[in-house]
């Protein structure tokens, strides 16, 4: 009884200090990109000022400098800012004179569905290579399935989409690109996008089953005749559950990274391509605002897969407050996640090994 | 970001260590011999070309592979795979660059975090969390639009995006080391910090910190040409490969403008992650 | 009457339009320029089909009313609206809204006879009253709004406009204005409801406000990526020149946006869209030999090339522009970046203005003579065999206009060029979005493609004088180019207009003020084999209204 309720506090102790540390590293990422960004080279206001297009008067421009501080010392700026943030008050393009939150409000739904779709088929192909290297007829076939994942991690973004519309698109009539948010199109994107991604996942996978598959109950299991699905349901999917919930914030992480590239190749209008315009046009507000807010998505995804983790997996052992360690965690977004440490053999639920080797 | 979070895992079977011999597989080698080409055309690419990678016989201009060009000729003229090779340099040291920046800072991050630890930890940690928090691919974008586009300031964006893994790698392995009955022993027969450090810390980790470097290489190389390809490196005439495919794909009906420099970048990327994946079954 | 004495030529534009009507007649042969060659012979038009239309980007505001118009607003305008007049690949004007119009002897007063039965699709009357609005805001913009005048139109010189009476709108100048007549025929001259106009102009930035008389109606719209035009079933009032004056045949046009050129090409190609936008000028042939039209038609106006800053750093030197001028090899430009389709440039006007002069001598290739003129001027070699004076090396930037992407190729051989006679130029890649800062940071060389309709209205470019665009950045510091720019803006006749023009045109090209490379086409249509009987006009857009799908 007292155990129980002395775990409860300890796991509310945990959720508060996890929800204050989020949000000061949203605020320093805020900063850091403010940091950033008000080095840009020129000044978008200026030339925005110059712009004989741009239809502004000089009423409208001082109202514009007079928003974002710019006639003041970059500090005030950055605590105007700042404080706007914390409100949700993300200011206005320079480009189009929206509300930056319209301009990103359009995109969402758009790269939502992008990267929901390629979450799906990056999951959905991890499992088959991960199945297919323990499973497939023939050691030669799965020992070039292992090598599948290494592979999609040497292909460029760029490459994979060029050679798949260029193929599908253009020979086989399969999709059009005139519509790129149709349903096939979009499938194509996704693929596009969740090609790299699925890398690390499968190889996550493929070291759970590696260990899973020495194990002696599933040897036990083998020789009671289960069959190969039923094995890899049990062995796979249970075991990879702690490390897959982790590794969604770091997935999460590359789908927004990649769809910069994906939707300007397939002409989507969605996140990525208003960080892509923001860069050409200068377009300061958007361009804070758009990589703020993808800090936040990370850090509230992460946050979550921090908070389910003590419930998914027993083994997960929360730490008192104080002797607070820093998250296990696989690797780095942008790049491809490793899921072992390097140094060592294969370990299996490895996004969070390393802080429990220590 | 943090998270108290820590697993406790079954050991790993003794299984695992069977094959650590010398041997070194075939497809090990070709990776070897394929960055020994990549070597020779950064340091000496005049060696392997023999024509201009800058002007071209304008005559001569979209010309499929052939034995007089390999790779065919672009737009302009121009031998592609003399432009291929002369953008190596650029290509394969901005990446270089880039793993440089992330080992160098991200290194001396994670090791005074794990050595000093308390309240150094504490600030430096949140440091590597907001540079995580930040999927990399955007944070280097927007250092890259706000240094200005040239391929050098790509690999500077790249190699910062690169900080945060290095730092938590280094952090850990010193953590590790620290924590050893040996280093407690050095301790404790009056080594000094920095003794132990030399001695005990940089010779244990250096082989994770190499196999995530050599990870990291390639890695670097792709982001770097995905930069080049949206055009955020040198422009034209510069011959990064992301810059040649993205220019050469305005040709369709020359599609190896297009082919021949992306096959080079994935199997340059390819030999190095075949050799980072022996590295860390070897390690 | 106030106003003196005309000199009627009603039956001119009517005689010209028969003659275009010939023209238009003989294009199925093919044998016309600026006519579609893709019809042939006995075609007969076919009624409905969807045309789908693949176009690089609607970034700008649909904001009529300034100084230069994309070509992407150009071809969405030229369907929903209509002109006063019309104008032909020629030059020659021919009547539209406008029956006929009088023209007084001195070039300063105009009436317009206007056709009757003429409605906006909102169904609002468009009588002289809406035509007065239309003349003042081209002439003078409403700055109160924010407002601009339209570019071209001999605006500093208008003094007003009357309606007469429902179909007569008399037009003074204070000055002779020559150019008048035919501007009433360029692309940022389309008659939109007064109604539209009085709107503020954020509003007229919505396409779906923008209420016209033309021969299609704005059905929906995704800004930035999708505008889809239906055609009006009682439009009866086509240009004559056309040949065909009623409904429009095709029932939909979208114009859709995909940034990328190749995807656009290959869109087509693949049977994915009918038209396409700009093609990369190598991919012609091969795309001919598919059986797809690559419709190439030159506009009136400037040719493809610089116009330099004369206060930037290294062009303010006389020496450096003039060597740039000659170091650019324009005969290797045409025939590796482009195809036989394309023309040289003999001065900074296109060639089918009526006055441009052949100066083809003071733009050949010599770059013995501009390394002579860069030592002359003290640019030393350095050791990296790029010049330099006082310490400064004799390097400047370029950003190859996204308007027009094949300029990138141009740009990347002008490069190379330049670089053989000492000349660094590091090349900028922007696309369109991004081109509107670099002309705002005023480059040592801006790549400009402007088109107009009448030489007379050059003046507004040339210099400062009258809220002038001074693309050179002279202001009034060139009194030669002032005393040229007025005289050409003001000229009452012809000849000493063609003459003034001549000099005009010399005296630009000899200072380096403007560096043309070719002829521009920056117009290009590839069009599927099923469309047929595409014309275009004197502004190089497409006329959807008389053309056809094949069944």
């Amino acid at each position: 009884m007292s155990d129980r309720t002395g775990a409860r506090r300890g796991y509310l102790g945990y959720l508060l200090l996890r929800l204050a540390q989020a949000a000061i590293v949203i605020l320093l990422a805020y900063v850091l990109i403010f940091v950033v960004v008000s080095v840009l080279p020129g000044d978008p206001v200026t030339n925005l000022l110059r712009d004989p297009q741009s239809g502004l008067t000089e009423a409208d421009i001082h109202k514009i400098v007079v928003y974002y501080g710019l006639n003041q010392p970059v500090l005030i700026q950055l605590a105007l800012s700042l404080s706007r943030f914390v409100v949700g008050q993300l200011g206005y393009s320079l480009q189009s004179n929206l509300p930056v939150t319209q301009v990103i409000g359009d995109a969402v739904p758009s790269t939502l569905v992008l990267a929901g779709t390629a979450l799906l088929f990056s999951v959905v192909l991890a499992l088959g290579i991960a199945y297919g290297s323990q499973y497939a007829p023939g050691a030669r076939v799965r020992q070039t399935l292992r090598s599948v994942p290494s592979f999609f991690l040497s292909v460029p973004n760029f490459v994979i989409g060029l050679v798949l519309i260029s193929f599908f698109s253009f020979r086989l009539h399969t999709f059009s690109v005139i519509d790129p948010d149709g349903l096939v199109a979009t499938l194509f994107a996704a693929l596009t996008l969740a090609i790299p991604v699925s890398a690390p996942l499968a190889e996550v996978f493929i070291a759970n089953l590696d260990h899973e598959s020495k194990q002696e109950y599933a040897l036990v299991a083998k020789s009671r005749g289960l069959a190969p699905v039923a094995l890899f349901a049990r062995h796979l999917v249970k075991p990879s559950l702690l490390p897959a919930v982790t590794m969604v914030a770091l997935i999460v992480g590359e789908l927004l990274g990649g769809s910069v590239i994906t939707e300007t190749i397939y002409g989507r209008d969605g996140i990525g391509t208003v960080v892509q315009k923001a860069v050409t046009t200068q377009d300061v507000p958007v361009l804070q605002a758009v990589v703020s807010l993808a800090a936040v998505v990370f850090v509230l995804v992460n946050l979550l897969a921090d908070l389910v983790s003590p419930l998914v997996d027993p083994r997960v052992e929360i730490r008192s407050p104080a002797r607070a360690s820093r998250a296990p965690r696989p690797s780095k977004p942008s790049k491809p996640a490793r899921p072992s440490k390097p140094s060592q053999p294969p370990q299996p639920a490895q996004p969070s090994s390393q802080g429990a080797s220590a | 970001m943090s998270a108290d979070v820590l697993i406790r895992l079954p050991k790993s079977a003794p299984a695992a260590r069977r094959r650590v011999g010398l041997s070194v597989p075939p497809t090990v080698l070709l990776s070897f011999a394929v960055l020994a080409v990549v070597l020779l055309w950064t340091l000496f690419p005049e060696l392997f070309t023999s024509q201009s990678k800058v002007s071209g016989d304008t005559a001569e201009k979209l010309v499929g592979p052939s034995a007089a060009h390999w790779f065919g000729t672009d737009y302009l003229g121009r031998d592609l795979y003399s432009r291929v090779v002369h953008g190596t340099a650029s290509s394969v040291t901005s990446a270089l660059v880039a793993v440089l920046i992330g080992l160098v800072v991200g290194g001396l991050i994670g090791l005074v975090s794990g050595f000093l630890r308390g309240a150094v930890d504490v600030v430096l940690g949140r440091v590597v969390d907001v540079l995580l928090a930040i999927p990399g691919f955007l944070l280097a974008v927007v250092i890259v639009s706000s240094l200005g586009f040239h391929t050098i300031n790509a690999a500077v964006a790249t190699g910062i995006t690169a900080v945060a893994a290095f730092a938590r790698l280094m952090r850990a392995e010193t953590l590790k080391t620290r924590k050893s009955t040996y280093v407690e022993a050095s301790y404790l027969e009056g080594g000094s910090g920095l003794h132990v450090l030399f001695r005990h810390i940089l010779p244990n980790a250096y082989k994770s910190v190499l196999a995530l470097a050599v990870l990291n290489f390639g890695t670097s190389i792709l982001v770097i040409a995905s930069l080049a390809f949206l055009g955020y490196g040198d422009p034209p005439p510069a011959s990064d490969w992301g810059l040649l495919v993205a220019s050469g794909k305005t040709y369709p009906t020359a599609p190896w403008l297009v082919f021949a420099p992306a096959i080079v970048i994935v199997v340059t990327v390819l030999s190095i992650n075949r050799i980072s994946r022996w590295l860390r079954k070897a390690g | 009457m106030s106003i003196p004495t005309r000199w009627r030529r009603p039956l001119a534009g009517i005689a010209v339009a028969a003659a275009a009507t010939l023209a238009l007649a003989a294009c199925s042969t093919g044998a016309t320029a600026g006519s579609s060659s893709s019809a042939s012979a006995p075609d007969k038009p076919v009624e409905g089909g969807d045309l789908t239309f693949l176009i690089q980007g609607y970034d700008a505001g649909f904001v009529s009313s300034k100084s230069s118009i994309s070509s992407y607003e150009g071809n969405l305008w030229g369907e929903i609206t209509d002109k006063l007049v019309y104008v032909d690949p020629k030059g020659t004007i021919s009547p539209w809204i406008a029956t006929s119009w009088d023209q007084s002897s001195d070039a300063k007063h105009f009436t317009l006879h206007l056709k009757k039965g003429v409605t906006f699709s909102d169904g609002e009357k468009l009588d002289a009253a809406a035509v007065v609005d239309n003349l003042n805001i081209w002439a003078k913009g409403d700055p109160s709004r924010g407002i601009t005048k339209v570019g071209l139109f001999p605006g500093s010189t208008y003094v007003g406009a009357v309606a007469t009476d429902d179909h007569t709108v008399t037009v003074d100048f204070s000055a002779p204005a020559l150019g008048f007549i035919p501007t009433l025929g360029y692309h940022g001259t389309i008659l939109l409801s007064p109604k539209t106009l009085a709107l503020p102009l954020d509003q007229q930035a919505d396409l779906t406000k923008e209420i016209g008389s033309g021969p299609y109606t704005v059905a929906s719209v995704e800004q930035g990526e999708k505008y889809v035009l239906k055609k009006r079933a009682d439009y009866e009032w086509g240009p004559k020149a056309l040949g065909h004056t009623g409904p429009a045949y095709i029932d939909t046009i979208t114009y859709k946006v995909i940034k990328d050129e190749s995807v656009r090409t290959q869109a087509v190609t693949a049977g994915q869209a009918q038209v396409s936008f700009n093609v990369e000028p190598q991919e012609i042939d091969s795309l001919k030999s598919q059986g797809f039209t690559v419709d190439t038609p030159r506009y009136l106006g400037f040719t493809d090339g610089f116009q330099v800053n004369t206060t930037a750093t290294p062009t303010s030197d006389p020496a450096v522009r003039q060597a740039i001028q000659i170091g650019i090899d324009r005969k290797a430009i045409l025939k590796t970046v482009y195809t036989s389709d394309w023309q040289a440039a003999t001065s900074f006007l296109q060639g089918n203005v009526p006055e441009v002069g052949d100066y083809s001598s003071l733009l050949a290739y010599d770059p013995d003579k501009a390394e002579k003129l860069l030592d002359a001027a003290g640019w030393t070699t350095g050791t990296d065999g790029i010049r330099e004076k006082d310490g400064a090396p004799l390097e400047f930037s370029l950003s190859p206009n996204p308007y027009v992407p094949s300029t990138q190729a141009e740009d990347e051989l002008i490069a190379q060029q330049l670089k053989k006679i000492g000349i660094k130029v590091d090349l900028k890649i922007t696309d369109v979005s991004g081109y509107a800062a670099v002309a705002a940071s005023h480059p040592p060389l801006y790549q400009t493609s402007r088109s107009f309709v009448d030489v007379g209205t050059v003046a507004g470019v040339l210099t400062s004088q009258n809220n002038g665009e001074d693309w050179f950045r002279l202001g009034t510091s060139d009194s030669k180019l002032d005393d040229l720019s007025t005289q050409i803006a003001t000229a009452s006749d012809e000849t000493t207009r063609t003459k003034v023009a001549d000099e005009l045109q010399q005296y630009v090209l000899q200072q380096g003020y403007f560096i043309p490379t070719v002829q521009l086409v920056q117009r290009l249509y590839l069009i599927a084999p099923s469309v047929k009987g595409v014309s275009y006009n004197g502004l190089a857009y497409a006329n959807f209204y008389s053309a056809w799908i094949a069944k």
